[in-house]
């Protein structure tokens, strides 16, 4: 076993791509390959279940590290790591990773082999990026994502799936092109590509700025934060359901994780001058998603509405620059992965049977399929946010973070005006589930079956998860604070004389340590 | 840098030279065997020519490149690592043209027994440009090599469009070499001598100040320029490479643009005196070239059309690599550091050279692949319309290659445009390396659309359905080789840096 637990982060990213090369190759039924692909994901899962036994609590470093050379002599690596909030992020992947491919059984049936391969490679490119510790090996598995989804999105997808699958591609991939220049020439400082390295960089102001726009374009368009949100909802219609899963459950990830990984440390004086535009431009987002979402006719397009409100919320979290912010940040990801990849899946299921996702054409489903409705209910509940759900943690992390953060100017404005998403989105979400489900019940509707064994064993466990994360979310954060404060030192290392959006110089403090206690009376 | 050394013998200058002479006589030995075999099987000729470029391969494989860096017959070629390192190349190339052209044969039932001798001899002068060291062997290669393209692209005697490409390449083809000629002599009369290495330091001795010197650098240049399709001496670039069979265009695109290029970077070595003059045009016209190219391909419908400007947009990129050698001669901090950067930029250059090849050459032979017959070639891209169905093997080949084209990772494309944007960037060119990667994000678009239409389009109308083994397995081992020196290129990579470091002038 030593074997495979000494390299375990490669096991875990590459056992997907493995799989896949199985597929391919045995795959000659649909089943065979559905059954192949699904025990893939279920290995990868177990695998990455090994990191969260191992895990070193308090400890914020990178566990589990892998490094061997790669290129330019070693100055560009083969090098991965796992802190906590790598932890979290890998283990949603490999979670949802095998629900995925199960909800695919009946959704799928054209080219299922290639299908199943596409969803593999996507989850060791999501595993990898999560897990790269050095710029050249990350921007690979960054847009090395691209190629799957854009197949996902393009051959299984709905109507207008090409002209959404090229969207998608070219959109992602404007943001990463500037993103590549700003690391070559980051390399060319630091003489090496190690993540590491790269945060031992002595920048001037402009230079971060300059830096963090370009970090900050490629991630902001992955989020995506308003106004670069417009490749969204045509990617989520037109994906599959297994495809919007993982579009919102995790690649929309990318882009907070991307901002706080390596936008926010890397520059920290660009962040501390820059990222109160970016926490308005997330508040915007918070309201105007919220209020798009309202008007939607279409569950899916209100469903990939309500991602741009709430990743919104991620990105006010983050950049409120504390580390409860932070961590409400990480944590309502987690919860947006669950909440929202179970919204799309219950959507998908609906879909299977009727063909439609109008809300015009339902009411009154809850009387044809009382427990489809009572998940959906649930699910619905822990989107918006009730207390004993995990979009509450969440939330709450995030709005509490930001009203006590010092970095932020504004923030107690920018607290109220996003809990007025809070509100928001409770309201569309509920008028949704109104039209839907109560009512009267429609004449095509009236034979609909409900949930069927196998779409209960998809949904399940991500119920369970929504529990456990809004009830207990203790073992979440024990984890994820450590690594949160050591991302945000250099941060905390920046002493802020006046805080009114750039216009202000900001000089390094000299008392680091200050500083960072400083940011903990925050807390 | 090393001068040249005279002082070599015969014997050993005869063995430096056994690759060449060994592929001149093998053309000669393949015209021979076409006019001495009757009949109407010639499908033995293709083995011959492969027998020859195979026999090339190994006695350049034989053959050690001299450290020292020795050059041939008094200065006229370099026996170093460079001239064997494009001499490999162009001998892969020539085979997997061979290959390719054998398979639309035998889809004809109609050899056409001229193109062997003539892809030998175009390769003898793609070989001897990127190892000539001296005015008159400049002017003999390219010469060399242009005559044999010029028949190879009008090869399709059944068209009009092939005619009227070999044509139009030979009238500008000579047009190009006259304005080389009008270079050379302006050189010579300058420097009073015709190896580099004398023009070199005549013109470091000289005087500064004087235009006949930027001129008759100028005028070198343009020539290079018109066989690397350069803007704006790339106008018969479209239709050259629409007209002529698509086996041709893919060693014209590959092939000779290589040897220009390899040229170009031993003439380069003569222009730092001179860069004052050049460098600002010469970046004007890298940045046209790349976004002529890529805006012109966005909206092609024919697939070699669309091959043939994004040809143009990847010489763009290349020059990218030539500024960053030139830019670090110009001015540098220190001397040690400017040697690191040019080292990689030249090193950048050769790596994108190879894989430029390998994924163009990937992708003209799946056009070759699908062809019905010569005169029905698979050109257009609605054609493509449905092919991960038909032939999902040829399709995700293809699929390899534009990704690559595209230069998305992990495939090997991505990662040569890395090593130029990283040393153009090293070099202190920033504004040029945001401009190069915009236009990647340029080029993705129609990349894309040749995917969108295999892969998410159903069939309809006139599809290509052509077929061969030989041309499909080729193309695979391609996409292989593609994603290989996309995943673990560091290797190959050093070994191409290492060449550009030792080579001689």
């Amino acid at each position: 076993m030593a074997f495979i637990t000494d390299h375990i982060l490669s096991w875990v990213a590459f056992a997907p791509a493995l799989g896949a090369v199985l597929v391919l190759l045995a795959g000659r039924s649909p089943g065979a390959a559905r059954r192949l692909a699904l025990g893939a994901a279920l290995a990868d899962f177990v695998l990455s279940l090994h990191l969260l036994r191992h895990f070193a609590v308090g400890n914020g470093a990178d566990q589990f590290v892998e490094h061997a050379p790669w290129l330019a002599g070693g100055k560009i690596a083969y090098s991965l790591g796992l802190d906590g909030v790598s932890l979290w992020l890998v283990l949603l992947t490999t979670f949802l990773g095998p629900l995925v491919i199960l909800s695919t059984w009946r959704a799928i049936t054209e080219r299922v082999r290639e299908a199943m391969a596409f969803l593999l490679l996507l989850q060791t490119a999501m595993i990898g990026t999560f897990l790269a510790r050095d710029m050249l090996l990350f921007y690979v598995f960054w847009e090395a994502m691209l190629i799957p989804m854009y197949f996902l999105i393009g051959i299984w997808g709905g109507e207008r799936r090409v002209y959404a699958a090229v969207k998608f591609f070219l959109f992602t991939m404007v943001g990463s092109v500037f993103m590549l220049v700003a690391i070559l020439w980051c390399y060319q400082q630091a003489g090496s590509m190690a993540l590491a390295d790269f945060l031992q960089l002595e920048l001037s102001r402009g230079q971060q700025s300059w830096l963090f726009l370009a970090f900050a374009l490629a991630f902001a368009i992955k989020v995506p934060l308003f106004p670069f949100h417009t490749w969204l909802p045509d990617a989520h219609v037109e994906a599959p359901t297994a495809g919007s899963v993982i579009l919102a459950g995790i690649l929309l990830k990318m882009g907070t994780y991307g901002l706080l990984r390596f936008a926010i440390p890397l520059f920290p004086l660009a962040a501390l001058s820059l990222g109160p535009w970016l926490a308005w431009l997330a508040v915007i987002g918070v309201v105007y998603g919220a209020l798009v979402a309202m008007v939607q006719q279409d569950v899916k397009k209100l469903v990939a509405y309500s991602s741009v409100s709430h990743l919104g919320f991620v990105v006010l979290g983050l950049f409120s620059l504390t580390v409860t912010g932070a961590a409400g940040g990480v944590v309502q990801m987690l919860a947006h992965g669950l909440s929202t990849g179970a919204l799309f899946l219950l959507v998908g299921m609906v879909y299977e049977r009727r063909h439609t996702r109008l809300i015009s054409e339902f009411g009154g489903l809850a009387h044809a399929m009382p427990r489809y409705a009572a998940v959906f209910l649930f699910v619905t509940l822990a989107s918006i946010g009730l207390p004993g759900l995990c979009g509450f943690t969440g939330e709450f992390l995030i709005l509490f973070g930001t009203f006590g953060s010092r970095l932020l100017p504004h923030a107690r404005l920018l607290t109220a005006l996003a809990a007025t998403g809070v509100v928001l989105g409770a309201i569309y979400m509920l008028w949704m589930y109104q039209r839907v489900f109560l009512g009267k019940l429609g004449e095509r509707n009236r034979d609909l079956p409900d949930l069927s064994p196998r779409e209960w064993a998809v949904l399940l466990p991500i119920l369970i998860m929504i529990v456990v994360l809004g009830v207990h979310p203790a073992p979440l954060l024990e984890r994820l604070e450590p690594s949160l404060e050591r991302i945000l030192a250099p941060v905390a290392a920046v002493r802020p004389t006046e805080s009114t959006y750039g216009l202000a110089v900001r000089e390094p403090a000299d008392q680091t340590a200050a500083a960072i206690a400083a940011l903990k009376g925050d807390r | 840098m090393n001068g040249p050394a005279h002082a070599t013998t015969l014997g050993s200058d005869l063995a430096q030279l056994a690759p060449y002479l060994v592929l001149a006589v093998g053309g000669l030995v393949v015209m021979l065997a076409d006019a001495f075999t009757g009949g109407r099987r010639k499908d033995h000729l293709s083995l011959l020519t492969l027998l020859v470029l195979l026999c090339v391969a190994v006695a350049q494989g034989a053959v050690h490149a001299d450290p020292r860096g020795a050059s041939l017959m008094g200065g006229m070629l370099a026996a170093d690592r460079f001239s064997r390192f494009f001499n490999l190349l162009v001998v892969t190339i020539a085979m997997l043209t061979t290959v390719f052209a054998t398979s639309m044969f035998e889809r004809d039932g109609r050899y056409r027994t001229d193109f062997y001798p003539l892809v030998l001899f175009a390769a003898l002068g793609m070989m001897l440009l990127a190892a000539a060291t001296d005015l008159l062997s400049l002017f003999l290669a390219i010469e060399t090599m242009s005559l044999a393209v010029y028949a190879l692209v009008a090869g399709n005697r059944g068209s009009l469009r092939s005619s009227e490409a070999g044509f139009k390449y030979l009238i500008l083809g000579a047009f190009a070499s006259a304005f080389l000629l009008m270079g050379l002599a302006l050189l010579y009369g300058q420097a009073g001598a015709t190896d580099y290495a004398s023009i070199r330091r005549a013109i470091e001795a000289a005087p500064a100040g004087g235009l006949l010197l930027p001129l008759a650098c100028g005028l070198v240049l343009i020539a290079l320029g018109f066989k690397v399709a350069m803007v704006p001496f790339h106008m018969w670039t479209p239709d050259v490479y629409d007209g002529a069979p698509a086996y041709v265009t893919g060693l014209m695109a590959t092939g000779v643009k290589a040897a220009a290029f390899a040229a170009l970077l031993r003439v380069v070595w003569l222009l730092p005196p001179v860069a004052e003059v050049w460098f600002p045009l010469l970046t004007v016209l890298a940045v046209l070239t790349m976004t002529y190219g890529n805006l012109v391909a966005l909206s092609q419908n024919g697939m070699k059309r669309m091959l043939a400007y994004s040809s143009i947009a990847h010489a763009g990129y290349l020059l990218l690599g030539v500024l960053a050698v030139l830019n670090t001669s110009r001015d540098s901090a220190t001397a040690v550091q400017a040697a690191a950067v040019r080292d990689a930029a030249g090193g950048a250059i050769l790596f994108y050279l190879v894989v430029y090849a390998l994924m163009n050459l990937g992708a003209f032979g799946v056009v070759a692949c699908l062809s019905r017959s010569r005169n029905e070639e698979a050109d257009a891209i609605d054609g493509y319309a449905g092919l991960s169905r038909r032939r999902p093997f040829v399709a995700a080949t293809l699929a390899v290659f534009m990704f690559s084209l595209a230069g998305i990772p992990p495939t090997a494309g991505f990662v040569g445009k890395f090593y130029v944007f990283d040393a153009v960037v090293k070099a202190g060119l920033l504004p040029l390396a945001i401009w190069g990667v915009i236009n990647s994000l340029l080029s993705a678009y129609y990349y894309l659309r040749v995917i969108v239409v295999m892969y998410m389009k159903p069939a309809e109308g006139q599809v290509h359905d052509g077929h061969s083994w030989e041309a499909a397995f080729t193309c695979g081992v391609l996409a292989l080789l593609v994603l290989l020196l996309g995943v673990v290129p560091g290797s190959f990579y050093a070994l191409a840096a290492h060449t550009f470091r030792q080579m001689t002038f």
